[in-house]
């Protein structure tokens, strides 16, 4: 089909979302966007979630964290933000979610607010609460296995 | 902004993983409200330091009924700076919304939790805040959902009514179930909150914890009547 003429073209605002996971989860971008879609006709219904047009452009995600570029109908940035607070998990994986910021293009918005990744994450037996336990650490930050599910700890919690 | 959670052993994230999250989000620090039972036991100074973050330390007493709560609640006064009782039940909203000591009443519409009039104006009268909690609205679905939100709505039209002071919270148990402050005002917005009153009630936390600091440091005596520049040491 023949794209619209500019000023028929509808005017979009792109949400730039980190994502947070634990090290074992793995999140494919057809779930994230399935469980934005979800979010936001749960929270806003049919109509407002039509309205706002959720559409995640960019997807990446390794290793417990990750980065996507969601579309959202100008003027719907904020129904966007609180869709996007209520995706608490993807599937069966608990997962964090924040924007990091909005802009008006996405090249604008990439370049400002993402491509931040920490450093890469490494495997290591450490010592928490008296226990040796697997653990993955990045930056600082270490999400420790205790009895096969996770916590979220940091350097200076190890002994 | 302030924001409460549960650290381990109840949680799944370390306090320090808590304000590593808040100062990333934009908080100003974290409420650390476990039970008695699950004393995170923390140092909060070297917290601070680490993560640029306040860090306070609180707790909650849960109980089945007033006289359950009743009993711990001298001693969990004298122990934190800020003290919540889990609300559920009429009986128990009533009982912490009576109890000067108490400063925040938690979760009152969970479960079979209930709040009128009574307790609204009770809630006002002893400078107990009600907690309106975000997160049934963040992490439920379907029907629980349903009822978290008619709760919300219920609260919010009697704490206007009666001008009841109150704090917000998305009481999350893991780093991964924080959400930045403009992310909750947006959610709040989105279920008929005004944002400032989200962000009012975000800052009560801090507001609280301010206030208990000056009242448990060794200058207070009573409200009013405090040692101040000119007293010496004896």
């Amino acid at each position: 089909m023949k794209h619209l003429p500019k000023h028929l073209r509808p005017r979009w605002r792109y949400l730039l979302v980190g994502i947070e996971a634990w090290p074992n989860a793995d999140v494919s971008r057809r779930d994230f966007q399935r469980s934005v879609w979800f979010a936001a006709q749960n929270l806003l219904g049919d109509a407002a979630s039509a309205d706002a047009d959720l559409r995640v452009l960019s997807y990446e995600f390794d290793a417990g964290e990750g980065e996507a570029v969601v579309r959202a109908r100008r003027g719907y940035v904020s129904e966007a933000r609180a869709a996007l607070a209520c995706v608490d998990a993807v599937r069966d994986d608990p997962v964090g979610v924040r924007v990091r910021g909005v802009s008006g293009t996405v090249r604008a918005g990439e370049e400002r607010y993402l491509g931040r990744a920490r450093e890469n994450s490494a495997e290591e037996a450490v010592v928490f609460r008296n226990a040796t336990a697997q653990a993955v650490s990045r930056d600082g930050l270490v999400d420790v296995t205790v009895d096969g599910g996770f916590v979220g700890a940091t350097r200076a919690d190890l002994e | 902004m302030y924001e409460a959670v549960t650290a381990t052993p109840d949680g799944e994230s370390t306090v320090r993983r808590f304000a590593a999250t808040a100062a990333r989000q934009g908080f100003d620090g974290v409420v650390v409200r476990n039970t008695e039972e699950a004393d995170p036991a923390f140092d909060a100074t070297a917290v601070r330091e680490a993560h640029d973050v306040d860090v306070v330390d609180a707790t909650e007493v849960v109980a089945d009924d007033p006289t359950g709560a009743s009993g711990p609640l001298s001693e969990a006064r004298r122990a934190h700076t800020v003290l919540c009782v889990r609300g559920g039940t009429p009986k128990l909203n009533r009982f912490a919304a009576e109890e000067e000591r108490v400063d925040v009443l938690t979760k009152p519409m969970a479960g079979r939790g209930d709040v009128n009039h009574v307790i609204a104006r009770a809630a006002a009268d002893h400078d107990v805040r009600v907690e309106f909690d975000l997160g049934d609205v963040l992490r439920a679905s379907g029907g629980p959902r349903v009822q978290a939100l008619r709760g919300l709505r219920k609260l919010r039209e009697l704490v206007e009514q009666y001008d009841v002071p109150y704090v917000v919270s998305g009481s999350p148990r893991s780093h991964l179930q924080m959400r930045a402050p403009r992310e909750l005002r947006a959610l709040g917005e989105a279920i008929g909150f005004d944002a400032a009153a989200i962000e009012a009630g975000l800052a009560e936390w801090g507001v609280l914890a301010e206030r208990n600091r000056r009242r448990r440091s060794a200058d207070f005596i009573a409200p009013g009547l405090e040692r101040g520049r000119h007293d010496t040491e004896r």
